[in-house]
């Protein structure tokens, strides 16, 4: 019997200093780690989209709660002034879910540049729209109202050919990124105030 | 004195994985390249002092029942640390070396060393047992990376040294490639060591 | 369906978990000697990583997930692997002691097999669904056990030939498998 408590006692024992001790890495480390993830993942995407800009908008990025989410943000600077924001938003492919990294110009609020951070599609096939030029460029410009729907649905977004279902579930992407920026953009505008 | 020998054994006596043919399966992923082989063997060579230290603090309150579950959580709680601060401070390492960071809970050596020596011994002891296998370790994963990185890529810590010309023997970085280069690594090791006798 | 009839291929053949994603290599050249033992660990293993497999995908989804301890994955995980190689040891003994008496031995041994954790990881790591997750383990551990039935049918063999004295033991059985994971490269053009 005496074993058995002796046991219990110092298996708990080791496992709750094992817990405190993970509790304390983990907290000393989650800063660094957040920013690592976002250089190293997202980074490519966001210098991609705010090119040009004189800051580092992963150091200067902020977060706003929309619903049970938050919602990381991206400034630019440009001019001297932070009036570009960055942030991801998600559309469906053919594969799965396509991460798509897009910047909105505070000033008219227009789509500045849009770049692919995740997906599944098809090597070949629905991957070109992560590297095809004219169909990224195709939203630059294009103001927030815009429906982002492609050419032949009657919008202004020219498709990758053959890939018309990764095209749509892009363009549906950033149609609700566009949701979102309006939604939040007062937010946006006082957490930016609030930095300079 | 005896502490230096305990140091020492690891770097070539029971050399791991040579010697001591334990811990394969990191031995065959990560040594693509030479840092990546560095990398991982600093990381385990980490966990294996560590878990040698705090087995051996412990070894006389840990009731011998359940000793392997004891050792299991103290190493998996430095693999996790591990885990933590690679993600800080060498993320891309850390994406290179991917699943077998996790995987150094479950590496041989980790727990042999645990229960063969760590158990049984003072803490100095334990810690220069720990630190000679561990270095063994590295030196094993850095050499069969430099081999592999050399022939199958023409360079070694991403620095070409076999000039312009040289076309890269590609099957010495494939899977296939990993076991046969460990396996004339051996060779040669069996070699050398019957020349010493 | 033709999805999960390519991942049970893609398993077992193309990216065999021994042979190519090197994972359990330790009992793989530790007990490959005899063919009985090599049947034995395979079954074992096919039991427990299935199960394994799982558990830690309910642990992930409903517990690690829900309340943001992701970062303690492995630790948590290597927690459930051995309590229930544990469980599965006292289970059997009591209530098939046939089956224990075949696969006992190696229960224990499981637990640091990698290709376990591995596999546990390798699930979740890929946002698997729970079929995916089921079937992914059940085929992994299939490919598994028929790597290492096959190896210990080729070191019978090899053991009555005279092998060069430095290669003898691990050496050669190394380069062996590097061998058959050379053939296993050929289904690489199935997929």
């Amino acid at each position: 019997m005496r074993d058995i408590v002796r046991m219990v006692v110092v298996l708990s024992l080791i496992c709750g200093v094992s817990g405190g001790l993970l509790a304390g890495v983990r907290i000393g480390t989650k800063e660094r780690i957040e920013y690592q993830e976002l250089a190293y993942v997202k980074g490519p995407a966001i210098r991609d989209v705010l090119q040009g800009c004189s800051n580092n908008p992963i150091q200067d990025r902020f977060k706003i709660k929309h619903g049970d989410t938050e919602i990381s943000f991206f400034p630019g600077k440009f001019d001297g002034k932070l009036n570009v924001v960055a942030f991801e938003t998600t559309g469906k492919g053919f594969g799965g879910e396509i991460g798509i990294m897009m910047a909105v110009s505070l000033v008219d609020d227009k789509v500045v540049a849009i770049d692919i951070t995740t997906h599944k599609e098809t090597p070949g096939v629905g991957s070109r729209a992560k590297d095809d030029p004219a169909f990224k460029g195709s939203f630059k410009g294009l103001s927030v109202d815009d429906p982002f729907k492609i050419k032949s649905e009657g919008g202004k977004i020219d498709a990758v050919s053959g890939a018309t279902i990764s095209s749509k579930g892009i363009a549906a992407g950033v149609a609700e990124g566009a949701k979102l920026y309006k939604e939040l953009k007062p937010y946006i505008l006082k957490k930016i105030k609030a930095r300079t | 004195m005896s502490i230096v020998k305990e140091f020492t054994k690891g770097l070539w006596k029971e050399i791991p994985p040579f010697r001591l043919v334990l811990g394969l399966c990191p031995t065959l992923a990560v040594t693509k390249s030479m840092e990546n082989g560095i990398g991982m063997g600093l990381a385990t060579t980490f966990v294996l002092v560590f878990s040698n230290i705090l087995v051996s603090v412990l070894r006389n309150i840990i009731p011998s029942k359940v000793r392997i579950a004891c050792y299991i959580v103290v190493i998996a709680t430095f693999v996790v640390i591990v885990e933590l601060l690679m993600q800080a401070y060498t993320y891309p390492l850390y994406q290179r070396l991917g699943i077998f960071i996790p995987l150094i809970v479950v590496n041989c050596i980790v727990l042999g060393r645990a229960e063969a020596f760590a158990g049984k011994n003072t803490v100095f002891a334990s810690a220069a047992d720990g630190l000679g296998i561990g270095i063994g370790f590295t030196i094993s994963l850095s050499v069969l990376g430099a081999v592999r990185e050399l022939l199958g890529n023409g360079t070694i810590l991403n620095i070409n040294v076999m000039g312009p010309s040289y076309k890269p023997f590609a099957f010495v970085v494939s899977a296939p490639g990993a076991f046969v280069c460990l396996g004339l690594l051996l060779c040669l090791m069996n070699i050398v060591g019957d020349l010493k006798k | 369906m033709t999805d999960y009839l390519l991942m049970v291929i893609s398993a077992i053949f193309v990216n065999n978990i021994l042979l190519a994603r090197y994972l359990g290599n330790c009992p793989f050249l530790g007990v490959s000697k005899k063919m009985d033992t090599a049947v034995g660990m395979g079954m074992a293993v096919i039991f427990v990583l299935t199960m394994a497999g799982v558990v830690t995908w309910f642990v992930e989804m409903y517990f690690l997930r829900q309340s943001g301890l992701v970062y303690l994955r492995t630790i948590v995980f290597i927690l459930v692997i051995a309590s229930l190689v544990q469980f599965v040891e006292i289970f059997l003994k009591k209530s098939i002691p046939a089956l224990y008496a075949g696969l006992g031995i190696f229960l224990p041994l499981i637990t640091t097999n990698c290709a376990v954790l591995g596999v546990a990881i390798i699930n979740v790591q890929k946002d698997f669904n729970f079929m995916q997750a089921l079937i992914f383990s059940v085929a992994s551990a299939t490919g598994f056990s028929m790597a290492l039935v096959l190896f210990a049918g080729l070191r019978e063999r090899m053991a009555l030939s005279r092998v060069p004295g430095p290669l003898e033991g691990t050496a050669i059985g190394l380069i062996t498998a590097g061998l058959m994971s050379l053939a296993f490269l050929g289904f690489l053009g199935m997929a």
